[in-house]
């Protein structure tokens, strides 16, 4: 059984669900994991502001509280993208990427600053309709091949998902957190606590690698 | 210079939503055009409509304390599949038993009808249905906010 990724080295059994450990798959999960245990470990940063041409800068407050709901929403985030990276099933997949969106609107959205909300709104908004086409398009999977499974879709001997059906899935993807619809992040990226904020990139990083390998063997 | 306009749009946060929207717009007149897709009869988890069953859509068939025959991608990885999640709790047993509408009905507890439904579509269904509800929250919200500037 060779998929995309490559060989599985390691199969994890849960019923129908089967999480397999490609060397592609692996080395993602591990960069997850890595990066989960720098969050849970980091202490956060304060930001300064710096007045140019004086010697004037500030320091900005947050509060204990916020920061330890942002600290719990990156480390679900990075469990999320931990499932997202390995997982065997399509509707499985589906459904860690959309807790990905949930989880990078999450750590914005605990700034107290308005700018920084009215960017996370915006996200979120995409986000919430990105998993309609994500999961629009792995319910047209289930019904143009029959099953949800990536090892049995990579085999080929199944009937070919149509390319708009990949084109959704695609979508949906990046909905949830990626490239052409960055640029809310960029204005997400101002806000004060920095080993949180990494965790949204790195997540959509993943996770495009990820729906890369599903697409090409759908 | 076209890059400098397309990278001063999408610098816009309140331009991401029209922007997606646009980009949806198109896959779903690709989806359109290339309709219709072929549904492919050997699927994994069927689905039969028994209209007599007092539990339909989401009779699986069989009694519920007994095995039921269901399919599986991975059969070896499921020995027990079949037994628990046919389990119907004393008050959705009551209510197929009493009525025909425990299927339009979703009765939310453990081994429920939920269950059935979750079995019987792979949860594909229940994710539509909250995600079109939490669209329909996410429109009502940017009226809402359009309307207060």
């Amino acid at each position: 059984m060779t998929t995309a990724g490559g060989t599985p080295l390691f199969l994890l059994e849960f019923g129908d669900i089967v999480i397999s450990f490609t060397p592609y798959t692996t080395s993602l999960f591990i960069l997850a994991l890595v990066f989960t245990l720098l969050v849970i470990a980091s202490r956060p940063e304060r930001q300064l502001d710096i007045a140019f041409g004086t010697d004037a800068y500030m320091t900005k407050e947050i509060s204990l509280s916020e920061m330890r709901f942002r600290r719990f929403m990156a480390i679900a985030c990075g469990l999320a993208s931990m499932g997202a990276v390995v997982t065997g099933d399509l509707f499985d997949f589906c459904l860690f990427t959309a807790l990905v969106g949930i989880c990078n609107v999450g750590i914005v959205a605990a700034v107290k600053s308005r700018h920084v909300q009215n960017a996370a709104y915006q996200y979120g908004l995409v986000a919430l309709a990105a998993t309609v086409l994500l999961f629009g398009g792995s319910a047209m999977v289930a019904a143009t091949t029959g099953t949800l499974s990536l090892p049995i879709l990579a085999t080929g001997t199944l009937p070919a998902v149509p390319l708009a059906v990949k084109a959704f899935i695609v979508i949906g993807v990046m909905g949830e957190g990626m490239a052409p619809f960055y640029a809310a992040k960029a204005e997400m990226f101002r806000a004060p606590g920095a080993p949180y904020v990494i965790m949204c990139s790195l997540s959509s990083l993943l996770i495009f690698l990820r729906v890369i390998e599903v697409v090409v063997q759908l | 210079m076209i890059i400098q306009r397309i990278s001063r749009f999408l610098s816009d946060f309140d331009n991401l939503m029209p922007l997606f929207a646009a980009a949806c717009a198109v896959i779903a007149a690709l989806a359109i055009i290339s309709l219709p897709f072929a549904y492919y009869d050997d699927q994994l988890y069927p689905k039969s409509i028994d209209e007599k069953s007092p539990l339909d859509p989401y009779d699986r068939g069989g009694p519920p304390f007994s095995r039921a025959e269901i399919r599986l991608q991975y059969p070896n990885n499921s020995p027990t599949a079949g037994y628990v999640t046919a389990y119907l709790t004393p008050f959705s047993w009551f209510l197929a038993n009493t009525t025909l509408h425990t299927g339009t009905t979703i009765v939310a507890h453990p081994g429920g009808i939920l269950d059935e439904i979750l079995y019987n579509t792979r949860g594909l269904d229940t994710v539509v249905e909250t995600a079109i509800l939490f669209i329909a929250f996410a429109i009502g919200s940017y009226i809402f906010r359009k309307g207060s500037r």
